[in-house]
């Protein structure tokens, strides 16, 4: 747990401000200092290039050409070589420094998004898209990081070569220094320009790209269809259309790249050329050295080339600064908070629940989802929901683990109320089996395991996958236990899913339990060893079913008929079935089908007599 | 996204000569643009080298020498070059862009059409990611390598051709010693490649496995929550996050390392020129502005060195994919023509498994010597368990896939005598997961026929029933139907199908029935649809309703790839199998749907 803690320390919350800027400077908390040093190792770097150029001057004014000065020449090659060395020493240092900031910060992030998520409550997560959220933890913390990796670091290493060169140049010559950045604006502003433009058209190349894949896997994904109608010529017309459009839209591309890089070429070879010119004429004249016009060759390319590149930097830049809101607005969401809660108690919960005069609705619908809900129910006791889509048995259940809170009303567990316990406490205490389980891409252990967090022995899980009837499925493949699930995996069926689910609930050994009994997925005789399965989940333990049959409610001790939140019925199957009401039409609807079935089969029996036009068709219209 | 589930396999790709060249041979027809960008590449690279020397001159021909008309003569020759060079710049980025354009367009063209010539077998056992990643992200790679790759070697090249000839013209013992560092420099640019291309690998295997973490933690919230597993997930995330931490930060430093190496390694070039150089001056031997120009053509030369080094990191990758790419190319359709394939006319007359064995693994039959005589016009329906063998016997009619033993007939001929094309077009077929194109529903149902007049189109909607729901449709049969026709519902999207197998005319009719049940309405509109294109044609039938079994004229419960039981629906009911558990199943499934009893239960509608 040490490493959790230490994950979960981190509060990316505080990032929050209007200003971008001052967001991320906050999200380097930690790190700041080695991201200083990175610039300032860089700066300096930049001091040492420019040095380089200043002992070239030395060297061409002082040593060339006189015999004197022949015994300081070792000197000079050893000055060329320290300080290449530093500076090469420097540009190391800031590169490494920048990427340690740059990941140490992304794993946090990554850490803390992947936390924050898992923590957000459930009225976020059914909102959310999956693939867009995905994309924001993936595609924009990766912005981010080469926002801190390169482009921070880039803008501030053109900004050092400017700055140091430029002053170099100024101490040199103020008149030439000058002269030398007439022309830098426009490339900067050319360089802005055309990164902008070109990003669009990168887009729209990209865009072209997500068309082009859409045909390919329509058709790859269609191909019995493409082949069923003998379509490949049609389907290739289509892909030729798309494939050119790419064709086209990237010429267009390198057009533009085409035309940039020339002209910026153009403009930067005629500034240093003119510069050129100028210091040659002044060092005719006499009024700077041959070393200094030496110096000032050397320094004026690395003041005017690097500008050319400013431009793609800034709008690279841009789009990390979007990439950082689209993340920050995951992180603005409130968590749910698992551990809030003044009733912890030491053991497990005995499981009485009632259940007085509830109410619910969603925090952004005014409709209620549930009303006036009032029953009860104790220890060891199995209720069960009955209702149709949208009546509230999901959301009734829903309450008990504090998935949603109530608004109104009282739910008790032994006593205390609901809102009391703390959320982790209250799901250690629950076991649910859903209508649509959910396994993760892992080996078949590791999902009957999840969650239970304590060790458990192979007797134990086996012993579970034998009660729900999944132990010799699981052991009919290759790998056993340990076969993977899901994509690189084997694919189980809805049936199987559902006892491993069974299988992992029996392990977590819940004081109460929740099962959608929706087995219509699978055939029959995997039904009844479902059901065995579930007898056993169900012994001793609060149970609360959301039954879509009669067959599984009918054993229950309390049944709730629901309709519209609110409860209609509410009593025993022997109660029940002698009311008016939805229940006793449902058991009636159920004998009535199995009557009729009788009646066909007996039909069918008769020999000699033809099967008299399905009865199911009475009621569609026969025009042919 | 789609590539996420793949770990690309590992790149230990020999230099392979032949793929080389066949990747070569792709640019042939464009050869006139590879000289075009290659030339004016070299000639780019000779002026640069050529703009050195001339500053070399303006120093010791115009400064030293104090001579202005001769300064402005050098200069003008230079601005000149300037302009004359930035035109060759347009050249060769406008040359090798689209040229690396136009050789992805070609490549993703051949790799299309070989996928349409491909049999069903080899989409059996080929993920459609897969597939995806060749056509999209190997295309790029190789012909990235055809252009850049070889514009970026080749202007290298020249860089350290021309500056090694410049050098060693202004002063040869000069130049010989710089240039006897650049092996050195080269080795050490290679290595330090390599080792970063590994690691980026590395970087990019955890950043797959991070990304599925994120998908598994989103998509099973509910999971998570119920069973309170939230700090164990984080403490296997920090893991991950760690290693992403360690891969990344190490490619990170490797990277940043790479080119202070090489300068330090060329600062010792540069000290070497400043002494030695020095000792020359000194002896007249050199002028200042022969220093100045070595100094210059160092960072020439070393500046394309990375790029060599790069080049060379990454075409090991490039030939691994397009090794990848040639596999596909060079895949064998498993069904095709014979040589001396026709075309019959017409698919009338009986059809006749005779001794059928079919496999696609060769220890895991699926149909064993499997017989059966179907009459023309006559209507079967498969019925029974997944697996058991009812899709194959479809698809061996379709002729998707050939018996591995025996013999099918269609009106007494051995149908592989036949054209593909022959077959094909005189089947339709609706599947149980209704696909369509993106685009109108107009476009969807004409892909029967393509040459269908508007009117026909709307007579096949109308006679699969599908009529009424579309024009309700405020934009008609112009409404899109959405990527995989995800914008209609299950129901609709049957009814279109149908239209489409409606519209085809076929002479035999095959429909794997849906599952998945839709409201009633549709439902009676598709049966009746089904029987129009049933009446007068032989049909195959996977069937599941009861209307659609009871419809057959025989009915055909397939098992572990055998008959098991074959009958009219009396005579199989009466034997109280198979057929008898299969249906009174079936029934009471579907009348609870007729009664709406799932209505009053909840129950998701299966």
């Amino acid at each position: 747990m040490d490493a959790s803690t230490e994950l979960a320390a981190f509060e990316l919350k505080q990032a929050l401000s209007a200003n971008r800027l001052r967001g991320l400077w906050r999200i380097m908390q930690g790190y700041r200092l080695s991201y200083i040093t990175a610039n300032l190792s860089l700066g300096l770097a930049a001091i040492f290039k420019t040095a380089t150029f200043m002992l070239l001057r030395y060297f061409a004014d002082h040593v060339v050409g006189r015999p004197e000065a022949t015994p300081i020449l070792p000197w000079i090659a050893v000055g060329f070589v320290a300080l290449a060395t530093i500076e090469g020493t420097l540009t190391f240092l800031s590169g490494r420094l920048a990427a340690y900031t740059a990941e140490n910060v992304t794993r946090k992030v990554r850490n803390y998004l992947y936390d924050h998520i898992q923590r957000l409550s459930f009225a976020y997560h059914s909102k959310a898209r999956t693939g867009e959220l995905i994309e924001r933890v993936t595609s924009d913390v990766d912005a981010m990081r080469r926002f801190f990796s390169e482009q921070a670091i880039g803008v501030g290493r053109i900004f050092f070569l400017f700055t140091i060169n430029f002053t170099a140049l100024l101490y040199l010559n103020v008149r030439l220094a000058l002269i030398s950045v007439v022309a830098l604006p426009i490339v900067l502003i050319t360089s802005i320009f055309f990164f902008k433009r070109v990003t669009k058209v990168y887009e729209a190349y990209q865009e072209q790209e997500a068309v082009l894949s859409t045909v390919l896997q329509e058709n790859l994904t269609g191909v019995r269809v493409v082949k069923a109608f003998a379509r490949q010529d049609y389907e290739k017309a289509k892909f030729e259309k798309e494939n050119w459009g790419k064709f086209l839209k990237g010429r267009r591309f390198f057009l533009m790249h085409s035309a940039f890089w020339p002209i910026s070429d153009l403009i930067c070879g005629t500034q240093m050329l003119v510069g050129f010119l100028v210091g040659a004429w002044m060092a005719i004249d006499g009024q700077i050295t041959v070393g200094a016009y030496l110096a000032y060759a050397g320094l004026v390319v690395w003041l005017i080339w690097p500008l050319r590149n400013l431009g793609r930097l800034i709008v690279q830049t841009s789009t990390g600064m979007v990439s950082f809101g689209r993340v920050m607005d995951i992180v603005k969401e409130e968590r749910e908070p698992l551990d809030a809660g003044d009733f912890l108690p030491e053991g497990d919960v005995r499981g009485d629940i009632v259940f007085r005069h509830v109410c619910f609705e969603y925090e952004d619908d005014d409709s209620s989802v549930l009303e006036d809900i009032t029953f009860e129910c104790k220890a060891g006791q199995a209720v069960a929901l009955l209702g149709s889509t949208g009546s509230g048995k999901t959301s009734l259940v829903n309450l008990l683990p504090r998935f949603h809170d109530y608004t109104s009303g009282s739910i008790t567990l032994d006593g205390v109320e609901l809102k009391r316990y703390p959320r982790k406490y209250l799901r250690s205490q629950i076991g649910i089996v859903e209508q649509e389980p959910f396994l993760f891409s892992r080996t078949i252990r590791e999902n009957i395991t999840y969650g239970v967090g304590r060790q458990v022995s192979q007797e134990e899980i086996e012993a579970a996958a034998r009660a729900a009837a999944i132990h010799d499925v699981i052991l009919s493949f290759p790998q056993g236990y340990d076969t993977l699930v899901g994509e690189k995996g084997v694919t189980l069926s809805g049936g199987q899913k559902q006892r491993v689910t069974i299988a992992r609930t029996l392990i977590k050994n819940p004081r109460i339990l929740i099962l959608d009994d929706s087995t219509s997925s699978v055939d029959t005789e995997t039904e009844a060893e479902i059901r065995s399965a579930l007898e056993q989940l169900m012994k001793g333990r609060t149970t609360f079913i959301i039954a879509h049959r009669i067959q599984s409610v009918m054993n229950a001790d309390l049944i709730l008929v629901l309709d519209k939140g609110r409860i209609v019925q509410k009593g025993t199957h022997t109660d029940l079935v002698s009311q008016d009401g939805v229940y006793r039409q449902i058991y009636e609807i159920q004998t009535r089908i199995e009557s009729e079935l009788e009646k066909e089969i007996h039909q069918a029996d008769q020999p000699g007599e033809r099967t008299p036009e399905p009865s199911l068709e009475t009621q569609s219209p026969q025009p042919l | 996204m789609s590539d996420q589930y793949f770990d690309e396999e590992d790149f230990n790709t020999q230099f392979s000569k032949k793929t080389v060249l066949r990747i070569l041979s792709k640019t042939v027809p464009y050869w006139h643009w590879v000289t075009g960008f290659l030339a004016t590449v070299v000639a780019v690279s000779f002026l640069d080298s050529y703009f050195t020397y001339l500053s070399k001159r303006i120093i010791d021909e115009g400064i030293l020498a104090g001579n202005k008309s001769a300064l402005t003569h050098i200069v003008t020759i230079y601005g000149l070059l300037i302009v004359i060079q930035a035109g060759m710049v347009f050249g060769f980025i406008y040359l090798a862009g689209v040229l690396g354009e136009r050789v992805r367009y070609d490549l993703r063209k051949e790799l299309f059409h070989k996928l349409q010539d491909l049999s069903l077998s080899y989409y059996s056992r080929t993920h459609v990611g897969w597939i995806m990643s060749r056509v999209t992200s190997d295309t790029e790679r190789v012909s990235d390598l055809v252009t850049w790759g070889l514009l970026d070697v080749t202007w290298a090249a020249a860089n350290i051709v021309t500056s090694a000839y410049f050098m060693l013209r202004i002063n040869w013992r000069l130049g010989v010693i710089v240039l006897a560092i650049l092996p050195l420099i080269i080795l050490v640019a290679i290595q330090f490649r390599k080792k970063i291309l590994h690691e980026f690998r590395n970087v990019r295997r955890v950043n797959s496995r991070i990304t599925s973490a994120y998908n598994q933690n989103i998509t099973g919230v509910r999971v998570v929550k119920a069973l309170g597993r939230e700090d164990a997930n984080l403490a296997e995330f920090g893991e991950l996050t760690s290693d992403m931490y360690r891969a990344s930060y190490r490619a990170a430093w490797l990277s940043a390392l790479f080119l202070p190496t090489v300068q330090i390694i060329s600062a010792f070039a540069l000290g070497g020129v400043a002494w030695y150089g020095g000792l020359q001056a000194n002896l007249g031997a050199l002028t200042v502005g022969g220093i100045q120009a070595f100094v210059s053509y160092i960072t020439f030369m070393m500046w394309p060195i990375q790029d060599i080094a790069r080049v060379y990191a990454e075409m090991q990758q490039s030939i691994a994919s397009a090794e990848r790419m040639f596999s596909l190319l060079d895949s064998e359709p498993e069904v095709r023509d014979r040589p001396d394939a026709y075309d019959p006319g017409s698919l009338q007359g009986d059809i006749e498994f005779d001794h059928v064995t079919f496999y696609y693994d060769e220890d895991k039959p699926v149909l064993q010597d499997f017989t059966l005589k179907v009459r023309r016009g006559e209507t079967i329906a498969l019925v029974g368990p997944t697996g058991g063998g009812k899709s194959t016997i479809v698809n061996l009619v379709c002729r998707f896939y050939e018996p591995r033993k025996g013999v099918i007939r269609i009106g007494g001929v051995d149908y592989t005598r036949f054209s593909l094309q022959a077959i094909q077009s005189r089947i339709g077929v609706v599947l149980q997961t209704p696909h369509l194109f993106s685009g109108t529903i107009r476009e969807n149902i004409r892909y029967g026929r393509l040459d269908a007049s508007d009117e026909e189109v709307e007579k096949a909607a109308q006679l699969a029933g599908a009529h009424d729901f579309i024009t309700a449709f405020e934009k008609g049969y112009e409404s899109e139907v959405g990527e995989g026709g995800n914008l209609l519902s299950t129901g609709q999207k049957q009814l279109i199908s149908l239209a489409r197998a409606v519209l085809a005319q076929p002479e035999i009719f095959i429909m794997d029935e849906a599952t998945s049940s839709v409201d009633t309405l549709t439902e009676t509109l598709i049966q009746k649809g089904m029987e129009n294109l049933m009446r007068g044609r032989t049909s195959f039938i996977i069937a599941h309703r009861l209307s659609t079994i009871k419809r057959a004229d025989r009915i055909l419960v397939i098992e572990d790839g055998r008959i098991v039981e074959m009958g009219t629906h009396a005579e199989l009911l009466r034997l109280r199998g198979h057929y008898y558990n299969l249906y009174t199943r079936q029934f009471r499934h579907e009348k609870s749907e007729e009664l709406e009893l799932y209505k009053l239960l909840g129950a998701q509608a299966v």
